[in-house]
């Protein structure tokens, strides 16, 4: 084992993750490890069919199998007043088991509950279920017709779920028309997945109290049980929520899905424990897909490249239910941020949502709520309205970034941007890249008609939702919360409304608490996870843990240190307005020989308190003032072979502006992962269907998660710019890699192909996507 | 996805010899490649247990059949649905009968399937050339056991 050095201060150290010994040597705690007496397995019967009736369900043979105890259908759930379950939003509602007809392949039909996994598989392969194939809804485009209605259940007859906006119209309509210089691209953010490595999965039973013991794979737990609540009518009090380690969530694991109610319908009915983990099929087939926005983006400047307005018009797909993970008043999350990191004098964004026979979700996949096709969006319009000035698309930024004596920076959109310096950030990617070379470099490749392509993505997040006057989530506020104990040895426990699926929130939390005490970050115990213990909180996604957690944590150990005054002046023989903190200790002022520490401070407030209360504790609801606006420039360089459309990416350099940084490791980790999944959308990944509905990439040989043969070497920096609201300076990381990379390999590949006039291809950019757009480039020039 | 094939297939024996062989359940059946079992119903409907492998989609679908001879003795046309594990298969089929006057029979086939499932998605690559081969096969075997 390796010695670190104990630094008086814990902000800012590369602190090795508290979590990991337990991890790496596989004993962390999944749900899948969880084993009761008498527990029962639950497969579900899933549709063969996207859009069919069902003309009869027959259970007959499911019941003879060994093993089999019961199987439940939609028309069961119903009678129970549970056929339905609402989306998080709550402007629609999901079918539990799909009720008269299926609406995309692989939908719930019925569930199988059995002695062991092998029965329940086994059961739900037998139920025959009878359909009558109805016209297939395959992409927004058609169902924008209304040609054939999906949802009749609805009180608005017609497949269009929404029509969002934001910005003024008529003003972008104007200042469009009188741009000398415009360009329009419609670019789609293709359906991914989140993929997590651990697929979701719950426990569900009933205690000898008759209370509901849930173990389950949530993001969110508190917000699960109080959701259960409203939905099943079970008193919040009798439901205990646990959310164990998690294996990655990445907003996959914040919905509530089908198979969750299931097993606690079958726990409930049954009376004994029940068990359900999805396969990996399930996983990519049926629980939350990302993105699939299809976006007109339209940019206008003047001929020395000034932008002057942006319209953004986009079709959403979102699949046969509205079940968007997204805050109530946010249809199309914070789409607004689409103006990026750029002065635009004007901009509009609209978003029509349409249903589709395809899997429900539009979750927000290691993003801030649409935050990341928003990015997308600009990033790769900033660069085709350089290609259409012909001017570098550095200098093109350069001269339109928000400038520092800008902000606060009210936008367009109507957020308003906390603190950046963009020409800072990009300056120390360009150096560090060595543009200069590179473009030299290009130069003489082209020359020789090799395909080389530099490109940057100088993107803006906005993180931490929320503030309670913006955000909820089915009028719960988005605030969050920290409760934390000083034991008397000084060692302590905090406890969070988040929830890490990885994120290291063991170790940032303790050395947050470490730091704002003064204490050891290794005896400061990190748990998260359960409604009974944990002070309720809306979760871990969107980047909110550091932002708004954080700030919880942080509050809340000030709190605790104004007890520990009292106790200090005690300890001091002062009054308290003669003890001062400093340096991680209380001190008489102007004497700083006279000094306790919050140790000897934890020990007297359960020994020695003298007229104040006992122990050291306290608990702090955060409710963020703004949102936080983490920055970043990116630059990929990337060789594209001629002959193959085959793309290395030969260099990645990420320079992230996260605010104060917590712990350096963690934060370069959380890089290096998000990274992966951008380089993975951008080159590989995308959920596929044909025009019959059915679903093509329903396992890891179809929907490829990219391996360390792969990945490219990422080189990773930072500038530090504080946040000025939140009391530590940070603001959120865990999503600014995926946000900002994916635009900066489809601009480097562009980039290496624009000499043959290519402008834009849609991602994923494989092999053969990238080999077509080269021959039909050649065919065109030659003719 | 949706397959369509055609396809001819001669056969050395009478008009009247093959009309009565494709217009039994229990023939017919027995010519699907690989199947297990052949469970009649009545005389133009029954089940079938056949073994399917498509990549690494493998096991047995359950289909139900349906026979449909036209009246001239000419034509047969044949529906199936069903599947398994996950998969489902609707293909539609028919065949007309032609007197080649040499005491053989043309048999001329035409069909069409839809796959849906893990069986469209996984084995897309390679369903085409693997559903072809089957109805061929099928075909062949009607030929084979109409061969003395």
């Amino acid at each position: 084992m390796s010695i670190q050095a104990k630094p008086l201060h814990s902000v800012g150290v590369h602190m090795k993750r508290k979590e990991d010994p337990r991890f790496i040597q596989g004993k962390g705690n999944y749900v899948d490890d969880l084993s009761f007496p008498g527990m029962l397995y639950l497969s579900l019967v899933r549709s063969t069919y996207p859009h069919a009736e069902i003309t009869n369900i027959d259970i007959s043979e499911a019941m003879k199998v060994p093993g089999v105890k019961a199987v439940i259908t939609g028309k069961d759930l119903e009678a129970a007043g549970l056929g339905w379950l609402p989306t998080f939003h709550g402007f629609d509602k999901q079918m539990v088991l799909a009720i008269g007809k299926v609406l995309f392949q692989y939908q719930e039909v019925a569930a199988v509950f059995a002695e062991t996994r092998a029965a329940a598989v086994d059961g739900a392969e037998a139920v025959q279920v009878d359909y009558a194939p109805l016209p297939v809804v395959a992409d927004p485009f058609t169902s924008k017709t209304d040609k054939t209605l999906l949802r009749p259940d609805r009180e608005s007859k017609t497949n269009h779920i929404f029509h969002w906006e934001v910005g003024d119209k008529e003003g972008t309509a104007r200042a469009l028309a009188a741009s000398p210089k415009r360009i329009k691209q419609r670019l789609w953010f293709q359906r991914c997945h989140p993929a997590p490595l651990e697929p979701c999965g719950c426990v569900a039973y009933f205690d000898t109290m008759g209370r509901l013991q849930f173990h389950v794979t949530s993001q969110a737990p508190h917000v699960y049980r109080t959701a259960l609540s409203l939905v099943t009518g079970i008193p919040e009090d009798k439901i205990h929520v646990i959310s164990p380690d998690l294996g990655g969530g990445f907003g996959n694991k914040v919905p509530v899905y089908p198979g969750y109610v299931c097993a606690i319908v079958g726990a409930l009915k049954i009376g004994r424990p029940v068990k359900w983990i999805e396969t990996r099929t399930e996983n990519l087939t049926s629980t939350g897909f990302a993105r699939d926005y299809h976006m007109d983006v339209e940019i206008g400047a003047t001929a020395d490249g000034t932008i002057t307005a942006l319209h953004v018009a986009t079709t959403a797909d979102h699949g046969a239910f509205d079940a968007a993970a997204d805050p109530t008043k946010y249809p199309a999350g914070i789409f607004g941020i689409v103006t990026g990191s750029y002065s635009f004098p004007v901009a509009y964004a609209e978003v029509d949502a349409y249903f589709t026979n395809k899997a429900p979700g539009g979750i927000a996949y290691r993003c801030s709520f649409r935050v990341t096709e928003a990015s997308y969006a600009i990033e790769r319009g900033m660069d085709i309205l350089a290609d259409e000035l012909g001017m570098d698309a550095v200098e093109l930024r350069k001269k339109n970034f928000i400038r520092t004596d800008q902000f606060p920076y009210p936008s367009a959109l109507g957020f308003t941007y906390d603190s950046g310096d963009y020409h800072k950030t990009l300056d120390v990617a360009l150096e560090k890249i060595g543009y200069t070379a590179l473009l030299k470099e290009q130069a003489e490749k082209r020359a020789r008609g090799e395909l080389m392509g530099i490109g940057f993505s100088t993107f803006t997040e906005v993180v931490g939702a929320g503030p309670s006057k913006h955000f909820d989530i089915l009028g719960i506020k988005m605030f969050d919360s920290a409760e934390i104990r000083i034991h008397p040895t000084g060692a302590g426990i905090v406890r969070t409304g988040t929830k890490s699926q990885g994120q290291g929130h063991e170790t940032t939390w303790a050395q947050i608490v470490a730091e704002e005490l003064g204490l050891d970050p290794q005896t400061i115990m990190v748990e998260e996870g359960d409604t009974d213990t944990a002070p309720y909180g809306l979760g871990t996604y969107a980047s909110r843990s550091t932002p708004v957690a954080g700030a919880a944590i942080t509050m809340a150990a000030r709190r605790i240190r104004e007890k520990a005054r009292k106790i200090a002046a005690h300890l001091l023989e002062v009054g308290e307005g003669d003890v001062e903190w400093t340096d991680y200790k209380f001190q008489v002022k102007g004497v700083p020989a006279k000094t306790v520490t919050m140790k000897e401070i934890a020990f007297a407030a359960y020994t020695n308190m003298a007229q104040n209360e006992p122990g050291l504790e306290a608990t702090y609801y955060y409710d963020p003032p703004n949102m936080t606006y983490p920055n970043g420039a990116y630059v990929a360089v990337v060789d594209v072979d001629r002959e193959t459309g085959e793309t290395k990416v030969r260099r990645f350099v990420a320079v992230d502006d996260c605010g104060v940084v917590i712990n350096p490791m963690i934060v370069e980790g959380q890089i290096h992962g998000g990274l992966t999944e951008g380089f993975a959308m951008a080159f590989i990944q995308e959920i596929q269907y044909d025009a019959q509905g059915n679903n093509l990439n329903t396992n890891f040989t179809d929907y490829l998660v990219p391996t360390s043969l792969e990945t490219p070497h990422w080189e990773t920096g930072n500038t530090v710019t504080p946040s000025p609201h939140h009391p530590m300076g940070a603001k959120g990381v865990g999503e600014s890699p995926n946000v900002g990379s994916p635009a900066a390999f489809v601009n480097a590949v562009i980039d290496a192909l624009s000499p043959l006039g290519v402008r834009h291809i849609d991602m994923p950019l494989t092999r053969d996507k990238v080999w077509r757009a080269i021959r039909d480039a050649e065919v065109k020039k030659k003719a | 996805m949706n397959l369509q094939y055609t396809g001819e297939e001669k056969i050395p024996a009478g008009l009247d010899a093959v009309w009565a062989f494709v217009t039994d359940p229990e023939k017919v059946g027995h010519c699907f490649p690989d199947v297990v079992d052949v469970m009649v119903q009545d005389p133009t409907h029954f089940e079938a247990i056949v073994k399917v492998g498509v990549g690494p989609v493998r096991g047995k679908f359950k289909m139900k059949v349906e026979l449909l001879p036209a009246s001239s003795k000419r034509r047969i046309d044949m529906k199936m649905s069903g599947g398994g594990f996950g998969s489902a298969v609707d293909l539609t089929s028919g065949a007309d009968l032609v007197d080649a006057g040499d005491g053989t029979t043309l048999l001329k086939w035409s069909g069409q399937a839809e796959a849906r499932g893990p069986v469209a998605a996984v084995g897309g690559r390679v369903l085409d050339a693997q559903a072809q081969k089957l109805i061929s096969q099928a075909f062949g075997n009607v030929r084979q056991q109409l061969t003395v």
